[in-house]
C-alpha cells in the first residue's frame, strides 16, 4: 500500500522557509542593531569633531574662558542632514561661558565628563538628543580651570542612516534568500534526476522482464537500487525455480502415467483375466505410487507456499525422533533394513515447531535411507545437544554420495545420481523447506562408515523461553 | 429633553457651518513692511478669501520676541534677522512644512524643511550725486576704504551705515562681512575716522541721502534702495562690484500655530509659483524661484550683477552670530576699531558715533537663560 505523504519539493521548501526565517530574524536584528552601531560611531566622530573645533577656540581673558564659538563647529554639527545643534561651554564651577539651548546638564554629566569623554542621549521638548561632553585643560595666566564642552544634536541623520543601512542589509538577505531558494530548486531537480531516470526505467520495463537493473545512480540510491536488483534476482529466481518444478513434476508424473497407459493398453488386448489381473495389480500399485508423488508434491508446494507462520508448538525432539524411530521400524517397508537409535540425551530437547512438519521431515528422512540403501543397511537417528543448538541426524553405511552430488542433494527430483530406485527426488526438497521453516540448518555429508549422514541443526529454547 | 435645549442644538447646528466659514483666521508675524508686501498679502487674499489674514508689521525684536510668546502664539513667523530667526528653528519653535513647493524649494535657501528664505535682496552702496563731483563713486569695499582714507575730511559726517549694536540685521551684515576678509576691519576703522553715522535701518540712511545730510552709504537693502532710486534721481544705487551680500527674509510656521492649515496655505502661497511671481513683479524683494519672470527676481539680479552675489548662507553658521559670546567680542572689537583711528578722546559733536556697549547689554548678554540676544535698544529696530 503506497500513501503519498507530501512532495521532496514541498518538505524541502518548509524546511528551507523554517530556517531561512528564523535564521533571517537573528540575522536581521543583528543586522539592524550594527546599524545603528555604524550610524552612531559615524555621527559621534562629528560631536567629537565639533567640540574639538569650539575647544580650539577657548582663550582665557582676564581670568576668564572667552570663546568665539566657529562657525564651522556648528556646521558639523548640523551634518548635512541639518540636525538642530547644541553647545555649551561651561566653566570650572558648571557656569554657562558660552551656549545656545539650556539642555540642563546635570552635575552627575559633568563629573562624568571630567574623567574622560562621554557621549549620551538625552531627551530635550520631546526630542532625542545625541550629546557629547569632553573637558579642556587650558591654562591662562590667572586660572588654571578645566573647561568643558558640551555639544549635541537632533538625531535624524542617526535615523536615516540606520534606516538605509538596514534597507540594504534586508535588500541583500532578500536577494540572497531568493537566490538560494532558486538554487534550492534547480539543486532539486538535478538531484531528483537520477530517481526519475530509475522510475522512468522502471515503467518501461516488461512486466515478465527481471533481468537485473541497468541504471546510473549516485551513492545514495546505490541501496535502493541493489535492493531492487536482489528483489529482481529472487524474482527470477523464483520463477525459473517455479517453472523447473513445473516442468519436472510433469515430467515425473508423465512417466508413471505413461506406464499405466502401456500397462492397461496391454491388458485390454489380452483375453487372458490373469493377464487382467496383473495388469490391475500393476496398476494398482503404480497409482499407488503416482498418488504418493502427487502427495509429495503438494506438500511441497503446500510448504513453500505457506508464508504465514502456522501454530507452532514446544516439542521435546527427542521423543520425537523416538516416536518416530519406532513407528518407522515396524512398518513392512523397513523390515529389510535396520533402524537403531544412537544413545540419546536423558533429558527432554525442546525445540520451537510444528509436530507435522517435524514428523514429515524424520519420515521422509527415514524413507529416503530406506529407498537409497541396500537391503540390510544400518540406519541410525540420534540426537546431540550443543550449547545452543540441537542437533538431530541419521545416518546410514550405504553406498553413499559423490561429494560433488552433496550440495545438490535438496533439489527437487535430484537422486543423488541413483535412477535405480522408485524414490521421487522430493524427499530432501520437502526437508529442506521444513528445515528453511523452522530456522534450522540441514547438512549433508559422508558418514564415517562410508554412508551419508544428514545433520539438522535447530535452535534451542533457551531455559527462559522453555519457562 | 426640553424643547429650549432641542432648539439650541438645532440653533447650533445651522450656525456651525456659517461660523467656519467665517472663522478662518491667520496670524502672520512680520519683520516686512506692510507698505512694501500689501500686493504680496492682496494676492493671497484674493487667492484665498475664506483666510482671514491679520498681518502685524513690527521691528525683527518684537517680532523674536512674539515667537517665545507661549499665550498668543503667531501664526506664521517672517524676519530678515536671519540668526535670530535661525535660532528659533533651532530651539524648536518651527515645523515642518510638507508641500510640493517646500519640497522643490532650493536647498541653499531652506533649513529642515521647516525654515524658508523666500526673497532674496541684495545689499547695496548708495551715494547721492554729490559725491561723484568730488571723486570717483566707489564700486567696490575696496574702493570704498579708498575713498574714506583718501577724502577722510571731504566724507566726514557724511557716510552712514548699520549700527550693529542697534540693528540685527546690520550686525548680520558685518559679520558676514567680517567672515570675508580680514580688511573688513580697515573699513571699520576708516569709517570710524570719518565720523561715520550710524542708522538703526535703510530707510534713515535712505532719508539722510535725500535731504543731503550723507554722501555716502554703506550696507543698505537693495531692495528698499532700488525703489528709492526710482522715486529720487539725486541717489545711485551700486551693487558692489567685488562681492555683493545677499540677504533672505526668512519665514516659518510656528510650532503651536493656531491656524495651521491656513498657515501651510501661506507658506505655500510664498513659495509658489504666484506667490514668487508678485514678489518678482510687485514688491522689490526679489523672487528666488528661476521660473518666474519680473524685474525683482534673483535671475535677472545675477544676470545684471554677475555670479558676485553672495547670498548669506541659511545654515547652522548662522547661529554663530547670536552666541553671545561671540557676539560680545565682535562689539568689542567694532568699538575698537572703529575708534582705533579717530581722535584719542571720542568727538562729542559726532553724535551718531556708536556708543561703547553698555552695562546692560552686558548684563542680557551674560544672562543665564542662554535666550537668543537682540540688540537691546529702545528706538525701532529696522523699517522692515
Amino acid at each position: 500500500m503506497i500513501e503519498v505523504e507530501g512532495s521532496l519539493k514541498a518538505r524541502l521548501a518548509v524546511w528551507l522557509v523554517v530556517t531561512v526565517s528564523a535564521l533571517g530574524v537573528l540575522l536581521l536584528v543583528e543586522a539592524y542593531f550594527s546599524s545603528q552601531r555604524a550610524a552612531e560611531r559615524a555621527y559621534d566622530s562629528q560631536l567629537e569633531a565639533a567640540a574639538l573645533t569650539i575647544a580650539e577656540a577657548i582663550q582665557w581673558e582676564k581670568g576668564q574662558p572667552v570663546v568665539e564659538i566657529p562657525s564651522a563647529a556648528l556646521q558639523i554639527l548640523a551634518t548635512r542632514h541639518q540636525e538642530r545643534v547644541f553647545y555649551a561651554v561651561l566653566d570650572a564651577d558648571g557656569h554657562t561661558v558660552s551656549g545656545n539651548l539650556d539642555l540642563g546638564i546635570s552635575p552627575d554629566w559633568r563629573r562624568r565628563v571630567s574623567s574622560q569623554p562621554t557621549w549620551l542621549n538625552d531627551s530635550y521638548h520631546g526630542t532625542q538628543w545625541r550629546l557629547y561632553g569632553r573637558e579642556l585643560d587650558s591654562a591662562g595666566w590667572e586660572t588654571q580651570d578645566p573647561v568643558q564642552i558640551w555639544v549635541g544634536h537632533t538625531m535624524s541623520g542617526r535615523d536615516a542612516l540606520t534606516e538605509t543601512l538596514f534597507e540594504h542589509a534586508v535588500t541583500r538577505f532578500v536577494i540572497m534568500v531568493l537566490l538560494a531558494g532558486i538554487l534550492m530548486l534547480l539543486a532539486m531537480r538535478v538531484a531528483l534526476a537520477p530517481m526519475r531516470r530509475l522510475r522512468h526505467q522502471l515503467r518501461q520495463r516488461d512486466a515478465d522482464d527481471m533481468r537485473p537493473l541497468e541504471a546510473r545512480v549516485p551513492e545514495e540510491m546505490r541501496e535502493m537500487a541493489e535492493t531492487l536488483d536482489s528483489l529482481f534476482t529472487r524474482q527470477r529466481e523464483g520463477r525459473e525455480a517455479l517453472l523447473r518444478f513445473t516442468a519436472d513434476a510433469s515430467h515425473q508424473l508423465k512417466t508413471p502415467l505413461a506406464g499405466l497407459q502401456t500397462t492397461s493398453e496391454l491388458a485390454l488386448k489380452s483375453d487372458s483375466p490373469d493377464a487382467w489381473r496383473q495388469a490391475l495389480t500393476e496398476v494398482h500399485g503404480s497409482a499407488g505410487r503416482t498418488s504418493r508423488l502427487a502427495n509429495q508434491l503438494l506438500s511441497l508446494a503446500r510448504l513453500r507456499h505457506a508464508v504465514e507462520a502456522s501454530a507452532t508448538s514446544r516439542i521435546d525432539a527427542v521423543a520425537l525422533l523416538h516416536e518416530t524411530a519406532f513407528d518407522w521400524a515396524q512398518r513392512d517397508a523397513s523390515q529389510a533394513h535396520d533402524i537403531g537409535l544412537a544413545p540419546l540425551p536423558a533429558s527432554p530437547q525442546y525445540i520451537q515447531g510444528e509436530v507435522w512438519a517435524l514428523q514429515e521431515l524424520l519420515g521422509n528422512l527415514i524413507d529416503n535411507a530406506l529407498r537409497y540403501t541396500p537391503a540390510g543397511s544400518v540406519i541410525t537417528l540420534g540426537a546431540v545437544n550443543h550449547a545452543q543448538t540441537l542437533e538431530l541426524y541419521i545416518e546410514d553405511d550405504g553406498p553413499g554420495v559423490s561429494p560433488e552430488m552433496l550440495a545438490h542433494l535438496h533439489h527437487p527430483f535430484e537422486r543423488g545420481g541413483r535412477q535405480d530406485t522408485e524414490g521421487s527426488g522430493l524427499g530432501l526438497a520437502i526437508v529442506d523447506s521444513i528445515v528453511r521453516r523452522h530456522e534450522a540448518r540441514m547438512q549433508v555429508e559422508s558418514a564415517e562408515k562410508g554412508g551419508l549422514r544428514v545433520r539438522l541443526l535447530f535452535p534451542c529454547l533457551t531455559r527462559h523461553e522453555e519457562g | 429633553m426640553s424643547i429650549r435645549c432641542v432648539a439650541l442644538v438645532w440653533l447650533l447646528g445651522a450656525l456651525t457651518p456659517s461660523l467656519a466659514w467665517a472663522d478662518n483666521p491667520l496670524i502672520v508675524e512680520a519683520a516686512l513692511d506692510r507698505e512694501v508686501a500689501a500686493p504680496l498679502l492682496d494676492a493671497f487674499e484674493e487667492a484665498y478669501p475664506r483666510i482671514q489674514l491679520t498681518f502685524r508689521d513690527h521691528s525683527t525684536l518684537e517680532v523674536d520676541a512674539r515667537v517665545a510668546d507661549a499665550d498668543d502664539p503667531p501664526d506664521v513667523v517672517i524676519s530678515s534677522a536671519m540668526p535670530w530667526q535661525m535660532s528659533r528653528v533651532n530651539e524648536g519653535y518651527a515645523q515642518r512644512l510638507d508641500s510640493t513647493a517646500a519640497r522643490e524649494w532650493p536647498e541653499w535657501a531652506k533649513w529642515r524643511d521647516e525654515v524658508f528664505g523666500f526673497t532674496f535682496e541684495p545689499i547695496v552702496m548708495a551715494y547721492r550725486l554729490d559725491l561723484s563731483r568730488h571723486m570717483m563713486p566707489p564700486k567696490t569695499h575696496a574702493d570704498m576704504h579708498t575713498l574714506l582714507t583718501q577724502h577722510r575730511e571731504t566724507l566726514r559726517d557724511k557716510v552712514a551705515t548699520y549700527s550693529p549694536s542697534r540693528s540685527g540685521v546690520g550686525y548680520s551684515l558685518f559679520q558676514q562681512d567680517a567672515r570675508y576678509t580680514t580688511r573688513f576691519w580697515d573699513l571699520v576703522a576708516a569709517m570710524g575716522a570719518a565720523d561715520t553715522n550710524l542708522e538703526a535701518n535703510t530707510r534713515a540712511m535712505l532719508e539722510g541721502l535725500s535731504e543731503g545730510r550723507y554722501w555716502l552709504g554703506y550696507n543698505l537693502l537693495g531692495s528698499y534702495a532700488m525703489v528709492w532710486a526710482q522715486s529720487h534721481p539725486e541717489v545711485i544705487v551700486q551693487v558692489p562690484q567685488d562681492y555683493s551680500l545677499v540677504m533672505m527674509r526668512m519665514a516659518f510656521i510656528h510650532r503651536d500655530a493656531p491656524h495651521p492649515a491656513a498657515a501651510r496655505a501661506f507658506l505655500d502661497f510664498l513659495l509658489g509659483r504666484e506667490g514668487q511671481r508678485v514678489i518678482a513683479g510687485e514688491t522689490p524683494l526679489f523672487s528666488v524661484r528661476s521660473d518666474v519672470e519680473g524685474p525683482y527676481t534673483a535671475q535677472r539680479l545675477r544676470d545684471q550683477v554677475g555670479e558676485r552675489l553672495y547670498p548669506i548662507p541659511l545654515n547652522a553658521s548662522l547661529l554663530a552670530f547670536v552666541d553671545p559670546s561671540r557676539r560680545t567680542a565682535f562689539m568689542e572689537r567694532w568699538q575698537r576699531e572703529f575708534h582705533r583711528l579717530s581722535h584719542p578722546a571720542p568727538d562729542q559733536s559726532a553724535a551718531a558715533t556708536e556708543s561703547p556697549i553698555r552695562p546692560d547689554a552686558l548684563a542680557a548678554v551674560r544672562r543665564p537663560g542662554y535666550g537668543v540676544v537682540l540688540p537691546t535698544n529702545d528706538s525701532p529696530d529696522d523699517m522692515e
